[in-house]
This record gives structure tokens, C-alpha cells and sequence, in this order.
């Protein structure tokens, strides 16, 4: 699966590998031990926002809009 | 607005079916998904993962929607934030469509659960709200969306079915040497 930013797939790839692997090992069998993944997650991070900005994706921060908020035009 | 609901089983327990709900894409029964990212992840307090991604998709609108609402753009963008709860063993995913919203607003909300009779099986709630804004004919293109995203709900459940069946090995390693 691709990034939406093309330079950072490999960098996605690699974390989504560390992610799943916690996810399945960790996470879903009780284990609160820390997220091995952080620091690969922030080096994905900064392409990918870059990305955003460079594609004007309107992302408006992660807070999620339910249905019944007013969603700005776009 | 139109209102879209559904329910699926899946034959199998609730860690499988989440496992693979998490690696969905890529899968050949949803092409028209081309990008996804994480923006941010973070347990809460109560020890739920909340994940907030973003995806590109080729498929927005049914073709006949664009010709009639005047757009051609191809590429639409949805943010989606989900909770996993392995206590409660509840997994929530929200999604939106953030382009096109001055045009059709497309909000989806999906739930796994364990079946409550059986914790081998996994049951998948599915409900959709689709509103057209701003063109005459508006309830005509929302039921033909909502026909689009029954046929895709399909997909959708037989993409996880094909990721649980194909699950790889690449992404849990045999040994953990390191």
C-alpha cells in the first residue's frame, strides 16, 4: 500500500511492519509494555505532513467531525 | 439524507478479524483505494488505541453521481479514526470524506464485536449517512450512493475475508532474535 505522499512509502511500509507486529503481539494480548514503534513513527510523520501541506489536503487538524457537525466547504 | 445500514458475520473470533481490519489495504476486492497514512496514534487513559488515518481513494463518486453533480475530480480524500478496545473487545472505525464536502457528505461508522452468542464469530455493524447537497435531484444520487457503498460494503467484508485467509508471515516474525 502506497502513502498518499509518494517519497514516504517506503518509511509508512517500514512502520506499518513495526505497528503490526505490536499491534498483533503486544497490544491484543494484554501487553501494555511501551510502543516500539515511536521513533520510526515520527521519522513517517514529518514526510507525510509535508505531503499534506504540499497537496493541500484539508485536513484541519485530527480531530474527527461526527455527522452532526458542520463540516467546512471545500 | 440517506440512511445505509448492514450487519455481517465473519466466521471467525474477534483478534483474527481485527488483525486483519488493520492490514486491510491494500486487497484486490478494493482497488480503488491507492494511499493510506497514519497521522496519529495514542492509547487512552482506558487503555484504548485510537488511530487517525488518512486515505486517498479513486473511487468518491459513481460516475453517473460526477457527470450530474459537474465534477471530475477522481481523487477523494477520507479521514477515519478508529478505537480498539481489547478489553471490551470492541473495535469502532468513523470515516468522512474531507474533499468534495461542499458537494455530498459521506459519513460511514463500523463496529466489530464478538457475536454474543458465540465469541467465535465476529459481528460487523455497518451504517452510513449520505447526503447530496445542493442539486435538484439530490435523493435520486443519494440512493444510488447508498447502492454504490452496499455493493462495496461487500468488498469490504470479503477483503477482510481474503486478508485473514492470506495472512502472511512477513508481518509477524518467526523468531524475535533482536
Amino acid at each position: 500500500m502506497n502513502s498518499v505522499g509518494e517519497g514516504c512509502t517506503d518509511l509508512k511500509r517500514e512502520y506499518d511492519q513495526c505497528f503490526n507486529r505490536w499491534f498483533a503481539e503486544k497490544f491484543l494480548k494484554g501487553d501494555r509494555s511501551g510502543d516500539p514503534c515511536t521513533e520510526m513513527f515520527k521519522t513517517y510523520q514529518v514526510c507525510v505532513q509535508k505531503a499534506i501541506k504540499d497537496k493541500d489536503i484539508p485536513i484541519d487538524g485530527v480531530e474527527f467531525m461526527g455527522p452532526n457537525k458542520e463540516k467546512p466547504e471545500s | 439524507m440517506k440512511i445505509w445500514s448492514t450487519e455481517h458475520i465473519f466466521s471467525y473470533p474477534w483478534e483474527t478479524v481485527i488483525k486483519a481490519a488493520m492490514r486491510k489495504y491494500p486487497n484486490p476486492m478494493n482497488p480503488s483505494v491507492v494511499g493510506v497514512d497514519v497521522l496519529d496514534r495514542n492509547l487512552d487513559s482506558q487503555g484504548r488505541l485510537h488511530s487517525h488515518r488518512l486515505l486517498s481513494t479513486e473511487w468518491g463518486l459513481p460516475t453517473i453521481v460526477r457527470a450530474i453533480l459537474g465534477t471530475n475530480r477522481t481523487l477523494t480524500y477520507v479521514k477515519e479514526h478508529s478505537i480498539v478496545d481489547p478489553e471490551k473487545k470492541e473495535m469502532e472505525l468513523c470515516s468522512t470524506n474531507i474533499t468534495l464536502t461542499n458537494l455530498v457528505s459521506v459519513d460511514e461508522r463500523l463496529i466489530y464485536r464478538p457475536h454474543p452468542e458465540n465469541p467465535e464469530v465476529t459481528v460487523l455493524t455497518q451504517e452510513a449517512i449520505i447526503t447530496v447537497k445542493g442539486v435538484s435531484l439530490s435523493s435520486y444520487l443519494e440512493g444510488l450512493m447508498a447502492l454504490s457503498m452496499s455493493a462495496n460494503a461487500r468488498k469490504g467484508w470479503d477483503a477482510i475475508e481474503w486478508i485473514i485467509q492470506n495472512s502472511e508471515r512477513e508481518n509477524v516474525p518467526l523468531c524475535n532474535l533482536y
